[in-house]
């Protein structure tokens, strides 16, 4: 919000300079910089919600930039002179809502609408509003003076009721009911918007803008002066619906206090006068829709150390709040105080005690350390677990990223159907881009791939991130991705990718025995084909594979793409198993090796369980080479070739043994068509 | 063969011995069981008496002298062959590939180990929420003002993207009761238009702390040890009035780098006392508990750290960036 250097001046006497008066609201305020309009300093204050109601005009400024200095404030008061003629006589004012909780009215007659003089243009224009008349100026500057929103209608342009009285009336619209406002623009109001009318037509949106009806015009010479009060909440709430904000309804929805009315109107009345003749009829309209009564907040001395850790003195404290506007009872050791009514934010002691400590500036309040119990913090075994797998990786050569939690239109219908249905939509979004919520990390994975492949041959990136499904889960899930420009036959990535989860796997301290893998059905996912899924019991962990061609060409990707996906908490419960210590071997081993050739569509998997199960002294099993050669044995075929070790727990094992061991092997791959070379 | 020619000739031989198998040679010839010097003291038993007892003296010191030369020419050999084979050892080092964490994740850890070290427990909270939680319940209620400071991701359903982690101070204040200190690093959305200090996701870490006892002044201390930690003791601090509807007092708080006045303050936190509302909104009793309650921006303090000047390069995977931390 503006305010005017020089203004404020005129309102309280101080010495420092513009930038010096910027610093102290800074830190006792709220943050400020100064501008200039010519050379017209102003200030630019950066006002906090609570704040608008009481600082939000310049007296309310002046009053609490006294108290930051010390100084004790006082206002200026009203003279008015008034006519003969009773106000009551000639005007009624009827709430029919309790939204509206004051209404105050006064009426002019005989006065002349020109040009404001300059003084009067310029402070308008430092404060950032555009002058327009005599009238329509004062209403401005008395709401810049005092914070007040107020108004003015041509007493003759609105309606006389039955008494001959003029009426107004402050009441809900009807559904449907139409309203134009003074620069023609009209707007369908429902049940649940304020105005201000008479017995025929609305003449203003509540606290909002004036209307079309009752404008004040060149020949107009007769005044009807509105000082109310509205609801904070419904100004707020309709101000958003009809996407109609003004300088009223952002002042009115920061709830003004109720008792500035009066005093406002008395200034504008009195201003109106000194700018555009005329007489003041006597007296004043004033319905009030409750009783404002006051609070009482009791504050025991002690209670300011004990919140603030730090001792103020207490006649400073005394001293502060009552430049601040508080009313204090100084009991024994306790205060009555009574906050002042435009501190409407102010309800409770400990508020009362901020108060205190940001009129004493925090860089006054000491630096102590905490008097607690040491006591060790629970682990966040989840924090711990993310983090080993971070680490894990970031040694492994992957980079980590952080995408959006966000998909486009585009990504959402590339998802397999049952995932597209769960997942969940902004009401809002900033854009189509941004659209959905992500229940996969799969697609932006894939974006970042394509975004760095332009600089970049060989892409390898992991996140761990939320990722969330309707109606409101969110889980934390594990991606990776492997991509490279080339195909490299030789060293397939899904094998990288495979070998680095089971190496990720058995560090992180997961049995084997614990999780199982499936070869994915052509059924089991369109976004991901070619790949396995790993499972604990009858719940899925997770997949690698190699996304489907359909998903490469959407995402304008070539080359050689692996992602995987895991449940990060699924593993984590897996990975929670301790380590215990194995006995070392008493005897030693014996090894042999076994190469074949055998048909490309026997599963690896099948052959290894046809090996383990077929010898009772196998302590392992490792598959080292693979190995094809279309001429030498048929391109349906492949040679594999095994280390195998053998060894019992309770002797070492004869030759004989051993060879009987591996006839049995061998018979069983035999079974499954292997030839032995 | 004269014992002092033979000491000659040991001698000349060692002197162009390189290797260890030229050394077991010489050892052999001239200290082994058929060396001319073990021959010639097999041979000492058939000397008379006074010339055994000479000739053995001398024989013995020959002898001691070729044993102390052969253990001198091992030891030279075993260095030299210790070097092995010839290194440029200017050529760089081969070439090791790691990756790299992402610049948000070395923050929030030198975060979050800083509360630790202060025994700060580490809680997460959800990142969809109700409207309770994310305003309610903090004193941030419908159609008022207050609440427009935080623009919103509503989901369809009518829940919403948290735009804070503040609610989790809610969440754990329902299921615990004080003393407590903890922190929340977590995701959070806001509505808003992005620019080089703007985006639609940031990360916050909440801290919140809770006694019969803690003070404004605890505060203060906190935050400068974590703040001096983070930041070597580089920076200054400034705290200043703000306001949040769930704290009284509302504050925020700056840093610039120590002695250099002339550079600006940047905002790295908001904070305050706990508003007492909260306590009763989670059934505390009244009156009995207090502390401070504060959110941190983690890409601000990331970018102060690395001098990253657009927020949007944390959620680009642009590896040119990334390759940096």
């Amino acid at each position: 919000m503006k305010f005017s250097y020089d203004w404020l001046k005129d309102l309280v006497y101080f010495k420092e300079s513009p930038d010096k008066i910027a610093e102290l609201l800074t830190f006792y305020l709220a943050e400020t910089v100064v501008s200039y309009r010519g050379k017209r300093p102003i200030l630019e204050i950066d006002l906090l919600p609570n704040r608008v109601a009481d600082v939000g005009g310049h007296l309310g400024l002046a009053r609490e930039l006294s108290a930051i200095l010390g100084k004790t404030f006082t206002y200026p008061q009203p003279k008015l002179k008034e006519s003969q003629k009773s106000v009551k006589k000639w005007l009624k004012v009827t709430i029919k809502s309790s939204d509206c909780l004051r209404y105050s009215a006064r009426s002019l007659w005989h006065i002349k609408v020109k040009p404001s003089p300059n003084w009067l243009q310029e402070r308008l224009l430092d404060c950032g509003l555009r002058p327009i008349n005599n009238v329509v100026d004062a209403t401005n500057y008395i709401m810049l003076l005092t914070g007040q929103p107020l108004h003015a209608f041509d007493f003759q342009k609105v309606a006389f009721n039955q008494k001959s009285q003029k009426e107004i009336i402050v009441r809900l619209a009807k559904k449907g009911e139409k309203f134009t406002t003074l620069d023609d623009k009209t707007y369908t109001l429902t049940n649940h918007h304020l105005l201000i009318c008479d017995l025929e037509k609305p003449l203003a949106l509540a606290g909002i803008k004036g209307g079309k009806k009752a404008e004040i015009d060149q020949d107009t010479s007769f005044l009807i002066l509105e000082s109310a009060n509205f609801e904070g909440a419904r100004i707020h709430l309709t101000s958003r619906e009809l996407g109609l904000v003004t300088d009223a309804s952002f002042r009115f929805e920061h709830q003004l206090d109720p008792a500035l009315t009066t005093y406002a109107l008395d200034l504008l009345a009195q201003l109106i006068q000194e700018l555009a003749g005329g007489e003041i009829l006597k007296g004043e309209i004033d319905e009030k829709t409750r009783s404002f009564s006051k609070i009482v907040i009791p504050l025991k001395f002690q209670e300011i150390p004990r919140y603030l850790g730090w001792t103020p003195q207490k006649t400073e404290v005394v001293k502060k709040l009552k430049l601040l506007g508080f009313n204090l009872k100084v009991k024994k050791d306790y205060w009555l105080i009574n906050p002042p009514p435009y501190r409407t934010d102010l309800q409770l002691p400990q508020e009362v005690i901020a108060e205190v400590a940001r009129l004493s500036c925090f860089d006054k309040i000491p630096v102590l350390p905490p008097v607690e119990a040491i006591k060790m913090p629970p682990k966040n075994e989840t924090w711990e677990f993310i983090n080993r797998i971070k680490d894990w990786l970031k040694d492994y050569q992957l980079e980590e990223v952080y995408t959006y939690s966000f998909l486009s239109e585009q990504d959402k219908d590339l998802l397999p159907s049952g995932t597209k249905e769960n997942i969940l939509e902004l009401r809002n979004p900033l854009s189509d881009l941004y659209r959905y919520l992500r229940p996969t990390l799969m697609p932006n994975l894939l974006k970042a791939v394509e975004a760095n492949f332009r600089f970049r041959d060989q892409v390898r990136f992991f996140e761990i991130g939320t990722v969330y499904q309707a109606p409101r889960t969110e889980q934390i899930s594990f991606g990776g991705i492997l991509a490279r420009k080339e195909f490299n036959a030789r060293k397939p990535l899904f094998y990288e990718a495979k070998g680095i989860l089971e190496k990720l796997f058995e560090d992180l301290g997961l049995d084997p025995d614990d999780y199982l893998t499936k070869p994915l059905e052509a059924t089991d996912q369109t976004y991901v084909e070619n790949g396995l899924s790993f499972w604990h019991e009858n719940k899925p962990l997770g997949i690698i594979g190699l996304p489907s061609s359909f998903i490469l060409r959407h995402y304008d990707l070539k080359g050689e793409i692996v992602l995987w996906e895991l449940d990060l908490l699924a593993l984590q419960y897996l990975a929670s198993a301790e380590r215990e210590y194995q006995p070392l071997p008493q005897y030693p081993a014996a090894r042999r090796d076994l190469s074949f050739i055998i048909k490309k569509q026997i599963l690896i998997d099948t052959i290894l369980k046809a090996i383990q199960n077929s010898s009772s002294y196998l302590e392992e099993v490792d598959l080292f080479d693979v190995y094809e050669e279309p001429a030498l044995f048929g391109s349906e075929n492949q040679s594999l070739s095994f280390h195998l070790i053998f060894r019992a727990p309770d002797r070492t094992l004869t030759n004989k043994e051993v060879e009987q061991e591996m006839s049995q092997i061998i018979k069983a791959v035999r079974k499954l068509g292997a030839e032995i070379r | 063969m004269n014992l002092r020619d033979l000491k000659q000739q040991a001698q000349q031989d060692l002197a162009s011995v390189h290797n260890s198998q030229e050394l077991e040679n010489w050892r052999i010839k001239y200290l082994g069981r058929k060396s001319s010097l073990s021959l010639f003291f097999d041979n000492l038993k058939d000397l008379p008496l006074e010339e055994k007892k000479e000739k053995g003296k001398e024989a013995n010191e020959i002898r001691q002298f070729l044993k102390t030369i052969y253990t001198q020419k091992k030891q030279e050999l075993e260095q030299s062959q210790a070097q092995g084979q010839y290194f440029d050892v200017t050529r760089p080092g081969l070439k090791i590939e790691k990756g790299h964490l992402h610049p948000l994740t070395l923050v929030l850890r030198e975060i979050v180990h800083s509360f630790e070290k202060l025994g700060f427990e580490i809680v997460l909270g959800p990142e969809i929420e109700t409207e309770y939680y994310n305003f309610d319940a903090l004193r941030i209620p419908k159609n008022h003002p207050a609440r427009d400071l935080w623009d919103t991701f509503w989901l369809t359903s009518g829940l919403l993207l948290r735009t804070h982690t503040s609610p989790v101070q809610i969440h754990y204040m329902e299921k615990h009761e004080p003393p407590f200190r903890i922190i929340v690093p977590g995701k959070c959305f806001r509505f808003e238009a992005t620019d080089n200090h703007h985006d639609i996701q940031f990360h916050q870490v909440e801290g919140l702390m809770v006694s019969e006892k803690i003070t404004l002044a605890n505060f203060k201390f906190i935050v400068q040890e974590v703040l001096d930690d983070l930041f070597k003791g580089q920076v200054d601090l400034s705290f200043r009035p703000s306001y949040f509807p769930f704290v009284t007092s509302g504050l925020e708080v700056f840093i610039r780098p120590k002695n250099k006045s002339h550079s600006q303050w940047l905002e790295v936190m908001g904070a305050g006392m706990v508003h007492p509302d909260l306590f009763k909104t989670v059934g505390y009793p009244p009156n009995l508990w207090q502390g401070f309650a504060f959110g941190l921006g983690v890409e601000r303090i990331t970018m102060i750290k690395y001098g990253i000047d657009d927020i949007r390069l944390f959620f680009n995977s642009d590896l040119r960036f990334l390759e940096q931390f």
